[in-house]
């Protein structure tokens, strides 16, 4: 009975830290399927706004609200640097070229982070301006804060689907996703959508920092590394490029973590994921929701 | 209303459009014919402005229009049905035509909806799948609602590459006669075709590439005549063994 009762607290505890995966999986299924490219540098760029966020609070404390935009506002200006440097600068035909290039770029931005003058240590606090304790109801827990988190992602979510679905802009995207040559051809400015979906995704990723640095209480220079990892974990084993594979793979991925860290021991969490990735990879490299490839001009093996 | 002068096309270093010249009058259907290989798509691409010409001139109602960004060719009044349909597959066939009209979409949406009934009334069909994915349509529909969705954008010339690929022979002849029923309401044509029977029925004009030459321009019945033509086009003497 003890076993059911923890399958479901871990359950519980599993869609609170799978919320803030699926908001990093999003970002980069969002990038992927609107430019057909990998952004390797967005948990950087989240690592630099929570960073900035993180210094804000440090010089002007109990400023919460302010924080968050510091947060996301810097994880914009860093995606549009990575922007302009690594997907506009570098011409269709050479995705491998973008992609490699966002790479170097993460190692900069982390490199910047650690080495800036305005670290002080290795850990940067980050102060949640939440201590509400837990809700309880039977013989579950739930963190107040954690709670607060899964809902704001769940208002993410749906305020992207929203956006995806049912706005001119959202439909601008799927018809570029869908065919950029048929795109262009009809008069659609692809760049002006390119960059759009980029700020999009930037602003998800500023949001999902700001809720990861609060629940930690704070950041080390590992995130970007980190967020790099479980959002790319996501998006694979939900589809690339697929919204909501990204919600359910992100979501699934922290209930297999905490149901095998509870289980197995800490140290297999971590373990787990990538065995699900490598599962996945295996047996349905599609991914959950696979999204079906557009016809082009030329053949396929202009796309990445 | 369309004149190209010495167009050069290339890819990287390979020259595939050797100076042509030919012109698309206003009012008129003119095809461009030719075996694979001829540079008939990639003229068509150069004018659509999705490739840049390598030297020439591409006048469009007297505007210059070489190296211009596709989204200002097709505000100039120039509108490409591009080979192998290309339409949004997971849009819906009611958001693939919105997306034709994408730059007055704002600006006139009176104009847009009046549009879309216009083109739902030309083609029944697409009014049937309406809300239904494009992708799931048939190769015909998908073919019908390609030229609708070019049609959102006003064209004063519509630009087909090779409508008739794949598709079943009925269903080409439904699609020839809008296109002939469009040049009647005044839009100029200019039809990439390989199947040369059908494109003679309505051609005012012929012009024949091969291997990124004009090999011929002129009127069809001169066309029908010629025997150079034949030889050039595959080497066969006869019409009729087309496929």
């Amino acid at each position: 009975m003890q076993i059911l009762i923890d399958v479901v607290q871990n359950f519980l505890d599993g869609i609170m830290v799978g919320s803030s995966y699926a908001l990093l999986g999003l970002g980069f299924s969002l990038t992927f399927g609107v430019m057909r490219r990998v952004n390797l540098a967005y948990g950087s760029t989240i690592l630099i706004g929570v960073f900035a966020g993180s210094t804000l609070l440090r010089l002007m404390p109990g400023q919460p609200i302010l924080a968050l935009l510091i947060t996301i506002g810097m994880t914009v200006v860093a995606g549009i640097y990575v922007e302009r440097l690594c997907f506009r600068a570098i011409p269709q035909e050479a995705a491998l070229a973008s992609m490699v290039s966002s790479f170097a770029i993460w190692m900069q931005l982390d490199e910047f982070v650690i080495q800036s003058p305005w670290s002080q240590t290795y850990a940067y606090p980050f102060p949640s301006p939440f201590d509400l304790g837990s809700l309880e109801f039977g013989p579950f827990a739930a963190r107040i804060d954690y709670l607060l988190m899964w809902f704001s992602a769940l208002a993410v979510m749906l305020a992207l689907w929203w956006i995806v679905y049912g706005t001119g802009f959202g439909r601008s995207m799927r018809a570029v996703s869908n065919n950029i040559d048929g795109a262009r051809m009809l008069g659609l400015n692809v760049n002006k959508i390119n960059f759009r979906a980029f700020l999009l995704a930037s602003v998800i990723g500023g949001l999902a920092g700001y809720l990861i640095a609060v629940s930690q209480e704070q950041v080390t220079p590992h995130l970007g590394l980190w967020a790099t990892i479980k959002g790319l974990i996501t998006m694979i084993i939900g589809g690339m490029g697929s919204i909501p594979g990204a919600i359910v793979g992100g979501l699934l991925l922290g209930i297999a973590e905490i149901q095998a860290g509870w289980f197995l021991g800490a140290e297999y969490r971590e373990l787990v994921a990538y065995l699900l990735l490598f599962a996945f990879l295996i047996f349905r490299p599609g991914g959950l929701f696979g999204r079906t490839g557009g016809d082009g001009i030329g053949t396929d093996a202009q796309r990445v | 209303m369309l004149v190209v002068s010495d167009l050069r096309v290339a890819y990287g270093r390979i020259e595939v459009v050797h100076g042509i010249s030919f012109e698309a009058k206003v009012g008129e259907v003119t095809c461009l014919i030719g075996p694979n290989g001829a540079g008939k798509s990639t003229t068509l691409w150069a004018l659509a402005g999705i490739l840049r010409p390598t030297g020439g001139r591409l006048q469009f109602d007297g505007r210059d229009i070489a190296g211009l960004p596709t989204h200002e060719i097709v505000q100039s009044g120039l509108s490409l049905v591009p080979e192998n349909r290309l339409v949004f597959p997971n849009l819906s066939v009611l958001e693939n035509l919105h997306m034709g009209a994408y730059q007055r979409l704002h600006a006139d949406k009176a104009g847009v909806a009046a549009d879309v009934e216009r083109m739902l009334a030309y083609f029944p069909r697409l009014r049937e799948r309406a809300n239904q994915e494009a992708g799931t349509m048939s190769g015909g529909e998908q073919q019908m609602l390609a030229v609708a969705r070019a049609l959102m954008a006003r064209p004063q010339m519509l630009m087909l590459d090779e409508p008739s690929l794949g598709l079943a022979p009925m269903v080409v002849a439904e699609i020839f006669e809008i296109i002939g029923t469009l040049n009647e309401d005044g839009v100029s044509i200019l039809l990439v075709e390989q199947n040369v029977q059908w494109a003679l029925t309505f051609a005012h004009r012929v012009v024949v590439l091969d291997l990124g030459t004009v090999a011929f321009d002129g009127d069809p019945e001169e066309f029908a005549r010629s025997d150079v033509v034949h030889e050039a086009y595959l080497g066969r003497k006869s019409l009729e063994e087309r496929p």
